[in-house]
């Protein structure tokens, strides 16, 4: 065999590809197939560029293993043993579900990049869809000046794109719909789940303890949404709930925040008072007692709300200031799952000296640079919006009345001076100057082109202006021609490009013309 | 007017500026505030003003200004500053300083002292603190230079200082005024700021209660004294000799007690006592562990009771004649008599005597005051009637007994608050001839505060806590609704107050169940204040970094709790403040209705006069946190109909009051998001000096020019 020297971790006898009975090996770094009785593989993929597997549903005849590359190709195997066919494939399939995400961090940088450009950049893909994939140049060409630039400029700008919080009602989002027979149906969405994970890293870990092994998916959130930690007014008793250590780790997370007091010695309320009166002293020293012996069901169930509400917020407000901290982290999540974000560290005591001195801004010279103030003509309409004029003035019915008979007693008096007209010339000249294409008109057929024009022509107009545009980019790049290399691209297949783009234009405009006669 | 207003800047520039013209006249300033961040910025704004001084001056003057506050601010002793109570690190404190304790350190040096304390009392008497504004953390950084300690140089330096800031406890709280005021000039000024609760503060100073928890202790405190005795009686015998021949010569020479030997000293012993020599009866040591030992027998037999008792403090005295042969004389030395024990003994923990202390302090009480005070037994909570508690509140009835001292002493005394109101009331509680009484508005450039009474839901049921629809459905729901409307519309922090802690759980889980919370989520984060004042404290913090990170938050809070009095919502940390209710006390408390009925009875107050004057300086104080300041903005929505009414509205502060407008009076919750939006878009505009120019602000031109002159000589006759 070509490469004994890798570690092959299984061997799957009798699988098919292509009609071809062989032998399957699934080794450290790649799957391979080599047909039955030769010496070599012919289908040879590393695990990186496979994008995922998918296999034949359960019922099926014919047992087979799909694998999807991230190029698009994909490969089947048929498991053909007709004995053991369906434990052959589990075991591959088993053993490829582990290797995959192994690879997965390590899969095409590069292509993920790209999508990632694409998807971020509707004008991109435009004109990606435009060039590439009406095949006006190739992918490498397109990508050729494209990722030079994105390998140039910092990384790390693309990478942080900025943290989300937290909606804080996220869990109010999930509004539970009686399916009809008595139960409870829960709408999750990944969003819910991500922020649900988030704020609480207890459920997270319980999830990765659970999920794949003990139960499903589906019976975690079941149970979830069943459970005590969901429902914050009941109180937590049972300790079979798999939650209930969840409640107990906030707990503490709780404690341990209140332990760790505050920073900021304006809220402390503990430091407030100067002197507490002792034990004994003043008026209402008999308490009630907060004890719980002493508090009924109903009182306890209050101050558990109480409690979360302040857990959960608490909570909501550590994850969205969690910043940089990928949720996989383990260490860093055990050190914030506190509930106590960095942002706090700012109340240092010198804070508290520019706290303790305030300082009234219209009481100091003035020395920041200025600043342009908003100018309101009308802040009436700023603070109500814009309000449909109304006419203020009214007109009676008699008004009206008098002014058409005025208007009529006008008429009847009018007698025309027909000595003192305008001369003909001059007036077809202003008749001329003021129907539309007139001098005194124009402002008005300005404006029409852009509306006469269905905007989808415009958009697709656009389009093959960014295009040609882009190949022009290409060829004006390929100057100063001093390397074979340019010289080849510019006489080669770049004057073939721009004489496809030229076709495509005239294809569209021809189209275009056909449409409108 | 709310602070930030400049109340406490004026006060201090007019009463330094009397100072320095008459410095034989006023000797001293005493500026009192509440809690420890209000004395930092009462110094910072003193620091602000001699700086202004000996810029203008040109001459550095020789002021001294300092602030004081407990061992827990001021300690800079590594180990003891690390405790996190009060009480702790003042027992630590003591249990280093102490006189014997030093004494025993000068025989054996492995003893451990406090260094700082050794220092200061080795040298930093002779030199006088260098003249200057000395706020807390300058205190401590001047000490840790020198290796003196700030808490003694502080309390030894207010004698000489020419303005002292400190916490009104040490002035008001007998049993502290005592041992730090005392020596305090005759010729000074005092101020109390924020003193709107003085009342409150003043009754509590003088008020006992006694459980049976601390009749347990404090029978283990007898016994151990008992003990103590005993040892002492066979190793050192001369020392309870010594002790008794003082005792002999009385009391005068026994109360020059060292000033480290923190034992809390007698409430307000009347002068005259301090002459006599204490009565033979409890002068051994072992006679007076046998009559605490029988007042202890006695105080729990009067705790066995099946019902509610109250009684006068001479009903009580004579009982106790009558069933344990107790004279009111003995009773009275009773605290001195413990702590004059207590330092023979050399006992250093006085924390773990704190029962003894206090039976003892209440039996000098109880005895020295047959008026203002009264005695309620009660053997079980209200709301538990079943489990036995029984509680002996021995409750001060009225202020003015803690507050005459100060009011005889000093020459002048000045009250203030941003929300005394109606000014009238308080000389009467406090029993006092006020020599000037003024309330000022506010002059604002822009009308920054947005008063609104909101009586109706959006269905017209009438928004009310009181009694009869707390638990309605419809109310809690429009109250839920109102909330969640504001949270829509309201930039940044809403701080909402509720009437009571219960009452606050009981909305708070109803509106959990009719999902009003979640939709309130929608819009911003949920903080609820607790009981813990630690958990409180969190809340707060995220609450505040809500307000600052853009996502806004909603705190619920407790309108006479420790957020309501102590914390500021300056700017973007509270746009509006919400007052669910109007706080009335508890009123079915014995206590109170007691008090009430003294009130009425000495002072011609009507009880629902007092408890709406009570709610109303309450719910002021709430809804006043929004404002601090004339560039900052809020909303004050009051959500009761009550407060249409004129008999409260009337009470709410004039700089309040004045902004209800007619049209604000009943507003249905729709009604008041409208007014809302409008009045939040107006405020959102950039402010400017010039728009304040003449108005909220003057320029020197202006402020001499004889118009201004004439409108301020105005505004003053006309209050």
């Amino acid at each position: 065999m070509a490469s004994l020297s890798e570690e092959v971790l299984l061997v799957v006898k009798k699988v098919r590809q292509r009609k071809q009975d062989g032998t399957l090996y699934l080794m450290a770094e790649r799957i391979a197939w080599g047909p039955e009785g030769k010496d070599r593989f012919t289908v040879s993929h590393l695990y990186a560029d496979i994008r995922c597997q998918k296999i034949s549903p359960d019922g099926k005849a014919k047992v087979q293993l799909q694998l999807v590359l991230h190029s698009g190709e994909s490969t089947t195997f048929h498991f053909a043993n007709e004995s053991t066919a369906l434990k052959d494939r589990e075991a591959a399939k088993e053993l490829l579900q582990q290797l995959l995400p192994k690879f997965k961090k390590k899969a095409n940088k590069e292509l993920e990049e790209k999508n990632r450009m694409l998807q971020e950049d509707p004008v991109l893909f435009q004109l990606y869809k435009d060039l590439v994939v009406s095949q006006v140049i190739s992918a490498e060409e397109f990508w050729a000046n494209r990722l030079g630039g994105v390998t140039n400029t910092d990384p790390a700008q693309y990478k942080y794109k900025q943290e989300v919080g937290i909606s804080g009602a996220f869990l109010a989002d999930i509004r539970p719909q009686t399916d009809g027979c008595n139960g409870l149906r829960y709408n999750l969405t990944a969003d819910i789940i991500e922020s649900i994970f988030r704020t609480y890293p207890a459920v997270k870990q319980k999830y990765n303890e659970n999920v794949p092994h003990n139960l499903t998916e589906k019976e975690f959130w079941t149970r979830f949404f069943q459970s005590h930690y969901f429902h914050r007014d009941r109180i937590n008793t049972g300790t079979q709930d798999i939650f209930s250590e969840c409640a107990k780790q906030d707990e503490k997370g709780l404690k341990s925040m209140v332990v760790q007091g505050v920073k900021n010695p304006l809220v402390d309320l503990l430091s407030l008072e100067d002197k507490t009166l002792d034990e004994g002293y003043g008026v209402c020293g008999a308490q009630p007692s907060t004890s719980n012996s002493n508090r009924t069901v109903k009182e306890s169930s209050n101050y558990a709300i109480i409690k979360r509400f302040n857990h959960h917020s608490a909570m909501v407000l550590a994850a969205g200031s969690r910043k940089g901290e990928t949720p996989t982290d383990q260490a860093s999540e055990t050190s914030s799952t506190d509930g106590n974000s960095r942002d706090s560290d700012f109340f240092q005591p010198p804070v508290k000296k520019v706290k303790l001195q305030e300082e009234y801004e219209d009481l100091q010279q003035e020395n920041r640079p200025k600043t342009v103030p908003l100018n309101l003509k009308k802040s009436d309409r700023y603070a109500h919006g814009p309000v449909p004029l109304q006419s203020q003035q009214y007109t009676t019915s008699q008004d009206i009345i008098n002014s058409v008979n005025y208007i009529q007693h006008e008429m009847a008096n009018y007698k025309p001076n027909l000595t003192q007209v305008l001369s003909s010339t001059v007036a077809t000249s202003a008749i001329s100057a003021l129907s539309p294409g007139g001098v005194l008109m124009q402002a008005g057929a300005q404006q029409a082109i852009n509306q006469m024009v269905p905007s989808e022509v415009q958009g697709e107009l656009k389009h093959l202006y960014v295009a040609a545009g882009e190949l022009l980019r290409h060829f004006w790049s390929c100057f100063p021609v001093n390397t074979p290399f340019l010289e080849e691209k510019l006489t080669g297949h770049l004057e073939e490009m721009l004489q496809t783009a030229y076709n495509k234009f005239h294809i569209w405009q021809t189209r275009r013309m056909m449409r409108k006669t | 007017m709310p602070s930030g207003t400049g109340k406490t800047i004026s006060l201090l520039s007019l009463i330094v500026a009397y100072q320095r013209a008459f410095p034989l006249e006023v000797t001293k300033l005493i500026y009192c505030s509440r809690t420890v961040p209000e004395i930092e910025k009462v110094v910072e704004e003193l620091r602000k003003l001699m700086e202004f001084y000996s810029k203008q001056t040109r001459e550095s003057n020789n002021f001294l200004a300092l602030a004081l506050s407990s061992r827990r601010n001021l300690c800079i002793h590594p180990e003891v500053s690390s405790l996190r109570f009060g009480k702790e690190v003042d027992g630590k404190c003591h249990s280093l300083t102490a006189s014997y304790i030093r004494a025993q350190h000068h025989s054996n040096p492995s003893f451990p002292v406090c260094q700082f304390y050794e220092e200061f009392d080795a040298v930093g008497r002779q030199v006088p603190l260098p003249a200057g504004i000395y706020n807390l953390d300058d205190l401590k950084d001047f000490g840790r230079r020198k290796g003196w300690c700030p808490y003694y140089l502080a309390r030894y330096s207010i004698l000489h200082a020419n303005i002292v800031v400190y916490s009104y406890h040490y002035l008001l709280d007998p049993k502290i005024a005592d041992l730090v005021s005392k020596e305090l000039a005759k010729k000074s000024v005092v101020v109390f700021d924020e003193a709107h609760n003085i009342d409150n503060v003043c009754i509590d100073s003088m008020s006992v209660n006694i459980t049976r928890r601390t009749l347990d202790h404090c029978q283990n405190n007898v016994d151990t004294l008992h003990n103590t005795i005993h040892k002492i009686k066979e190793t050192d015998a001369a020392k309870l000799k010594e002790e008794y021949r003082r005792l002999v010569e009385g009391l005068k020479e026994a109360n020059v007690a060292r000033e480290t030997d923190v034992y809390l000293s007698n409430p307000v012993l009347p002068d005259e006592i301090l002459q006599e020599a204490v009565p033979g009866t409890i002068r051994t040591a072992e006679h007076f562990v046998g009559f605490l030992r029988r007042f202890l027998e006695y105080l729990k037999s009067r705790l066995r009771v099946q019902h509610v008792i109250q009684e006068s403090a001479p009903q009580f005295l004579k009982d106790i004649y009558d069933k344990v042969c107790i004279d009111r004389k003995p009773l009275r030395f009773c605290a001195e008599r413990l702590q004059s024990l207590l330092r023979t003994l050399e006992i250093t923990d006085i924390a773990d005597f704190s029962a003894a202390t206090l039976i003892s302090n209440f039996a000098t009480l109880v005895s020295t005051y047959s008026q203002g005070f009264t005695i309620i037994i009660e053997p079980f909570e209200d709301r538990t009637p079943t489990i036995a508690n029984p509680v002996l509140h021995f409750s001060c009835m009225d202020p003015s007994i803690a507050i005459k001292p100060v009011f005889q002493r000093f020459q002048s005394v000045i009250i203030t608050s941003g929300t005394l109101s109606p000014l009238d009331i308080y000389p009467r509680i406090l029993d006092f001839h006020p020599v000037t009484m003024a309330s000022f508005t506010m002059t604002l450039a822009r009308t920054c505060l947005c008063p609104l009474i909101v009586g109706r839901g959006n269905d017209q049921v009438a928004l009310s806590s009181k009694f009869e629809t707390r638990e309605d459905f419809a109310v809690i729901r429009n109250y839920g609704n109102l909330l969640m409307e504001m949270s829509a519309i309201v930039p940044d922090g809403i701080v909402a107050f509720f009437t009571s802690y219960v009452y606050m759980e009981n909305i708070v889980a109803s509106w959990y169940e009719q999902g009003i919370l979640e939709n309130i989520q929608r819009n911003k984060l949920i903080f609820i204040e607790t009981q813990d004042a630690a958990e409180t404290s969190m809340a707060l913090e995220k609450y505040q970094e809500a307000c600052e990170n853009g996502r806004g938050a909603i705190l619920l809070s407790v309108a006479r709790g420790k957020v309501s009095e102590g914390i500021d919502f300056v700017h973007h940390f509270g746009r509006a403040v919400i007052m669910f209710g109007v706080p009335y006390v508890y009123t079915q408390s014995r206590i109170l209705k007691a008090r009430l009925e003294y009130l009425r009875d000495q002072f011609q107050i009507r009880e629902n006069d007092f408890l709406t004057f009570d709610a109303m300086r309450h719910a002021a104080q709430c809804v006043g946190r929004a404002i601090r300041g004339k560039t900052d903005y809020g909303l004050m929505i009051f959500a009761d109909k009550r407060y249409a009414r004129a008999d409260k509205r009337g009470k709410l502060p004039r700089w309040i009051q004045e902004h209800i407008t007619d049209g604000s009076l009943n507003l249905t919750v729709d009604e008041a998001v409208q007014l809302s939006k409008h009045f939040l878009r107006q405020m959102a505009q950039p402010f400017r000096q010039e728009d304040q120019l003449g108005l909220s602000l003057l320029t020197l031109e202006q402020l001499e020019s004889e118009e201004m002159l004439q409108k301020i000589a105005q505004v003053a006759h006309q209050t």
